[in-house]
């Protein structure tokens, strides 16, 4: 069972963001799996930054490697056959990467929290909710018994969990999917993290109680001002939530932008890809999909190039030879395309969105 | 598109279906425990040749068994499903064989729906041997490697194992096995939910060029509504074993008159910063009520907005026709119902 709390131990969470970083840099990470049928690049150079408040959608198909970053920000991928081959995060300016797992244990839970994807899995079925919720407070904060029986109260109450006094006593397999969802939010806010990840928190849940959770999160954000790191495949999810989107394919972003620009100015063909992809509500007529030809990549043997390049209805010959480097195309917002900046590439070939089709409207 | 396609008879036309289970199971069960899951109640829609209907609802609302119940792969507990003129729910074992060469399956999981010991060539000329059509191996053969062709698969693949091959992949096996026998209906148990997006597209558009190649009717079950309205030419929305509305897709997505199915549509996230930032949601509240003991009256009682008194009490209120052609039960029927909020399109 966990250490009490360690009392030398100086709360990172307390300490101010040192002057030109943010509240959390990932820095061209790149996590590798060294298997018996080669090198997997799972995570292959992924930098971003984060501050609170903030929202950060994580966009991508399975396998892209959007859980994997996550989950190695959080010190949680077993090493071996897990290797961190470059890069770094700091979290407040202190380098995650380089802390024992003694120091991890404190940021864990207390600074940077994560819900899963299986509500269904994620608790554990032999100990109350009571107890799971107040391990963390038990952990981190020193609490006794009863004040984190008593915090695990609110807590429920907190996430709208009703009669939350009787159901602190119960089991997991006593709570309905959405709501242990909201269990997992709860536990993951009990030690007001700084930062709070979320793997696809609401894939496995229907659409009704899918916008509660959101709504939830929502709001639990306004007040906490947590940031938060979004991991998902659906772009309607992101579209609700994120401030700012990153687009992974194969283990690295192929670009990164703020919300506005990645549905409105999306530059890259992958990006105009997924968008293609999904079906519109349309109230007239319906069109058929353009889905992206092909299948994702293998991690092993990697294209040469861009990895997107064999898929790519665009794809010259640089793009099978050269990988292609972030071209900014606006401040903050880049695309790993060789085409980006030749004129006209853009305009010519991205899907029409909502606002280009009302500017049309008006002409 | 819709309107045209529904004259003449009807290819399904299922009737007042029912389906419960035991809670426990075993022999003595059903004498000791008197529980029941409801898990579809009192059913009835028609689907036509040709024509792709939609049915969609949360999980446990009786979508699959519904599907599973008219291929007769559990018994239905009442209830009339007829396939092309005859009852199915009656048939002894050789006529239902018979039905089945008309009537074929798409299974949600590519990944359990393919057995792993058989090569995709097996697999796809399965049925084909089972309904002893094609009995020459050569003409077999080559029937099995067009198909793989024609559901975007190297026919050169034809003695490679289902391991070899992607989730999309493996789900064009799934599809090109149904189309084997060339049935007049399909169904469709949520055929892209495992799917990644892009592959889901891929997946999407090959149903519905081979419907329009071959004329085949689907009932496309999924809980994805964006990718129901896309494919389907009528909706109904299933609440808790019960039909709750049933329309065409124009009109289910442009102006739900139930409750539930609008407040389902504004649930769903649209992929548009500006639309979902700009539109009310509808927050229903609570989870869905356990169907062993569902509440009386209308079942979406408990959650819906406008729930006057009369809901919680007698009968699940009656599927009746609002208009030409559009079903629902809900005693306060009416364009978009729960109001000060639209869903927008």
């Amino acid at each position: 069972m966990a250490r009490k709390k360690n009392d030398n131990w100086v709360e990172l969470k307390d300490q101010p963001v040192p002057e030109g970083s943010h509240l959390l840099e990932v820095d061209d990470l790149k996590m590798y799996f060294h298997t018996q049928d080669g090198v997997v690049k799972a995570v292959d150079g992924v930098s971003y930054t984060l501050d609170r408040g903030e929202t950060l959608g994580v966009v991508g198909e399975s396998g892209s490697g959007k859980s994997v970053t996550s989950l190695t920000i959080m010190g949680l991928i077993d090493m071996p056959p897990g290797k961190i081959e470059g890069g770094d995060v700091r979290y407040r300016g202190k380098s995650l990467l380089a802390m024992s797992e003694r120091e991890m244990e404190h940021v864990r839970g207390n600074d940077i929290a994560m819900i899963f994807q299986d509500p269904m899995t994620s608790l554990n079925p032999v100990y109350t909710i009571g107890r799971q919720l107040g391990e963390g407070l038990r952990l981190h904060r020193g609490y006794s018994k009863e004040q984190a029986r008593e915090r695990s109260i609110e807590l429920l109450k907190m996430v709208g969990i009703p009669n939350a006094e009787q159901r602190v006593k119960d089991y997991p397999h006593e709570f309905s999917g959405g709501m242990r969802q909201r269990v997992m939010i709860a536990m993951a806010l009990a030690c007001d993290p700084d930062i709070l990840i979320a793997d696809e928190p609401t894939t496995a849940l229907d659409v009704t109680i899918q916008a509660q959770i959101i709504e939830l999160m929502k709001s639990m954000q306004e007040k906490n001002g947590n940031a938060i790191i979004m991991i998902t495949h659906d772009l309607g999810v992101v579209a609700d939530v994120a401030d700012k989107i990153m687009v992974m394919y194969a283990g690295s972003p192929v670009e990164f932008g703020t919300a506005e620009e990645i549905f409105y100015s999306a530059s890259h063909p992958y990006t105009w890809g997924l968008i293609r992809s999904i079906p519109k509500q349309v109230e007239d007529k319906k069109e058929s999909l353009t889905p992206i030809k092909g299948n994702p990549p293998s991690l092993v043997n990697a294209p040469k190039g861009c990895s997107f390049a064999p898929r790519c209805p665009y794809a010259k010959d640089i793009c099978h030879q050269k990988k292609p480097e972030p071209t900014y195309v606006g401040e903050g917002h880049y695309t790993k395309c060789h085409f980006a900046t030749e004129p006209g590439f853009i305009e010519k070939n991205a899907p029409a969105t909502s606002r280009t089709k009302s500017a049309k409207g008006g002409e | 598109m819709t309107e045209t396609k529904r004259t003449g008879e009807p290819l399904l036309h299922v009737e007042h279906l029912t389906k419960e289970f035991p809670v426990e199971a075993g022999v003595f069960a059903s004498r000791m425990n008197k529980k029941r899951v409801h898990a579809v109640e009192d059913v009835s829609f028609d689907i036509y040749p040709g024509e792709t209907f939609g049915l969609v609802g949360e999980s446990g609302c009786g979508k699959s068994t519904t599907g599973r119940t008219i291929m007769r792969l559990t018994n239905p507990t009442a209830g009339k499903v007829i396939f092309d003129g005859k009852d199915v729910a009656k048939m002894n074992k050789r006529e239902l064989k018979e039905m089945r060469r008309n009537m074929q399956f798409i299974f949600q999981d590519p990944y359990a729906s393919l057995n792993p010991r058989m090569t995709i060539g097996e697999i796809v000329s399965e049925p084909l041997q089972i309904h002893g059509v094609m009995k020459d191996q050569k003409e077999r053969i080559e029937y099995v490697r067009s198909l793989l062709d024609i559901v975007g698969l190297n026919p050169e693949h034809i003695n490679r194992y289902p391991h070899e091959f992607s989730g999309g992949q493996r789900q064009r096996v799934g599809i090109a096995r149904a189309f084997a026998l060339k049935p007049k209906l399909i169904i469709c148990d949520e055929p892209v939910s495992a799917l990644d997006v892009s592959i889901q597209a891929q997946v999407l558009n090959l149903l519905s060029d081979l419907q329009k190649e071959y004329g085949t009717a689907y009932l496309f079950i999924a809980h994805d509504l964006s990718v129901v309205q896309h494919i389907s030419d009528r909706v109904a929305v299933m609440y808790l074993g019960h039909m709750m509305e049933d329309s065409d897709w124009k009109t289910l997505y442009a102006e739900p008159h139930h409750p539930y199915t609008q407040a389902l549509l504004s649930a769903v996230p649209i992929p548009d910063p500006d639309v979902q930032h700009a539109r009310k949601r509808i927050i229903l509240s609570g989870d869905v009520p356990s169907p062993i003991d569902p509440p009386a009256g209308c079942p979406f009682h408990e959650r819906c907005p406008i729930a006057k008194e009369q809901c919680s009490k007698g009968e699940m209120p009656e599927l009746r026709e609002v208009k030409p052609g559009h079903f629902c039960a809900c005693h306060f029927a009416a364009p978009n119902p729960i109001k000060g909020s639209s869903v927008e399109l």
